[in-house]
């Protein structure tokens, strides 16, 4: 029988001690999807024969003494902007719902060749940037802590499927928040991991110069492994950088002593007020890293709404400029939400571009400046805890400040980590930020955090 | 913006938009204009060269 619930590092453990057969894992994931995901509507495309036929033949291989490493034989699920090869790739859209790929994302092929089985394609909120939206050709992704809840997007069906169990990691894409987002709201670990860090090569882009790609799964130490997978340059993708790949996993020591801190409180008190019961679950967690041997002190940066606003502008511009050719030709065949935003986008000028690109250097030298003397930040990752999915208004990304997007103006590693549970059940989380390329610092520290709470104890009540 | 603005506005993009949806990016176009004027703060014009190319190192010939 196996475990309902298994973290990638708990299965890759039983399945390199061969305890654990990838075929069954496989089998038992397929089930949890087939009883679950009608809930959940976390999967856009399922596949169940071609991961089988990938599990039998990792078992194999295992069989034979070729066994890859942490993630041979484990199932996880693909965000539908990764393109696969003979494998339809979406977008979450009626735009792209016949588009097949002729080759795999860079990313996606390197997760292959260390032995992932890929389970199918995960719901996305439209072209990464929409919904939650009810008239596209799949429903949105359900909160599997309770399925009346928004996931949080737009990684909307990775957000939902780790923490039900249906997949054991999965990954993400985050522009403003599209990978710490979902995994606030939906209680599981992923992390933004430095710019450039993961190719885009093959995943379908919302803006060239903030798109990141990066892991979703239970744990820090999951996020670690499939990191360690999705990392290293690719000439193809002109943002990817040609730096080492440390060893991720061989920095979760647990131990964060003597690690500086400092807390952006104000991003959360006073520019988008966060509720007590996210106030309370952040500081608490401050107070846990200075119990653990780090020390932690407040700074302050420009208000919130100025990262936001620089942000927002160059996403939506760049993502403006990427579909124009279709929001022209074929308005309609956008969801509501997505091609509304869009036009807001088309009513900035060139100018108004090139003044956010301006402010960009300015934030980026800012946040470098205030983190001389410091190893990390940490901030909110969300507001509160997540809100109904029938109560996201269509213009939310501009109407209050997002907590995520000043680190993808910065290009900083940032991870969102749950740090507990509010009254009615749901997930709580913080954002903790390292300098580019110190991606190995985040996990550590997320990692140790996760080994010093309970918060990995608790599932979704399905 | 006023309805007007937009309609125009709509014109010079190209974009069909649906009447009933006219209303509310009418209403939301002030979102905009206020994260527009965020960036735009006091600078000299040689500034910033923020809007630069980073392109590839060439390799060497021969």
């Amino acid at each position: 029988m196996v475990p309902v619930y298994l973290t990638v590092t708990e299965a890759a453990r039983l399945i390199e001690k061969r305890e654990l057969s990838p075929v069954e894992l496989t089998q038992s994931r397929l089930d949890r999807i087939e009883k679950l995901d009608g809930r959940l509507h976390s999967f856009v495309r399922v596949l169940p024969d071609a991961a089988l036929a990938s599990a039998r033949a990792a078992e194999a291989e295992i069989a034979a003494g070729r066994y890859k490493g942490a993630l041979h034989g484990i199932p996880i699920g693909l965000k539908d902007i990764y393109e696969t090869a003979g494998i339809p790739t979406t977008g979450h859209s009626k735009v792209m719902q016949d588009h097949v790929p002729a080759a795999d994302a860079f990313t996606v092929a390197k997760l292959k060749d260390a032995g992932c089985i890929v389970m199918g394609k995960l719901a996305t909120h439209e072209f990464a940037f929409g919904g939650p939206s009810f008239d596209l050709p799949w429903p949105p992704a359900r909160n599997p802590w309770d399925t009346t809840r928004f996931t949080g997007g737009s990684s909307s069906g990775t957000g939902a499927s780790v923490p039900a169990g249906l997949v054991l990691g999965g990954t993400g894409s985050d522009t403003g928040g599209s990978i710490r987002g979902p995994a606030a709201y939906c209680g599981l670990a992923g992390i933004k991991p430095t710019y450039g860090l993961c190719s885009r090569t093959g995943i379908l882009p919302l803006a060239f110069s903030l798109d990141h790609a990066g892991p979703m799964a239970w744990t820090a130490e999951d996020c670690a492994i499939m990191l360690q997978a999705m990392a290293g340059h690719d000439p193809a993708d002109p943002a990817s950088a040609n730096h080492p790949v440390p060893d991720y996993r061989k920095a979760l020591t647990g131990d964060v002593k003597g690690l500086r801190i400092g807390l952006i409180r104000h991003f959360y008190t006073i520019d988008s007020e966060a509720d007590a019961a996210t106030r309370d679950a952040i500081d608490g967690a401050a107070k846990k890293y200075e119990a653990m041997g780090a020390s932690v002190r407040e700074v302050a940066l420009s208000p919130l709404a100025e990262w936001a606003a620089c942000g927002i502008l160059i996403m939506m511009s760049e993502a403006y400029a990427i579909h124009e050719t279709n929001l022209r030709a074929r308005f309609t065949d956008f969801g509501e939400i997505f091609r509304d935003r869009m036009v807001l986008a088309g009513l900035w000028t060139a100018a108004d571009y090139v003044q956010a690109l301006r402010r960009r250097r300015e934030l980026v030298d800012e946040l470098d400046r205030a983190m001389q003397g410091l190893d990390l930040v940490m901030t909110a990752a969300a507001a509160s805890e997540a809100p109904k999915i029938d109560d996201v208004p269509k213009f939310a990304t501009l109407e209050r400040p997002s907590l995520t997007m000043p680190f993808n103006v910065t290009g900083s590693p940032a991870m969102s980590v749950c740090c507990g549970f509010t009254e009615a059940g749901l997930p709580l989380s913080f954002q903790i930020v390292g300098k580019r390329f110190a991606d190995a610092t985040v996990l550590r520290a997320a990692d140790a955090y996760e080994r010093a709470t309970p918060w990995r104890e608790r599932r979704p009540p399905l | 913006m006023t309805r007007q603005e937009l309609d125009a506005a709509l014109v010079r993009l190209g974009l069909k938009v649906p009447e009933a949806e006219r209303d509310d990016i009418a209403a939301a176009a002030h979102l905009v204009e206020e994260m527009a004027a965020l960036n735009r703060k006091p600078r000299a014009v040689g500034a910033e060269p923020a809007h630069t190319v980073a392109f590839p190192l060439a390799k060497p010939e021969g």
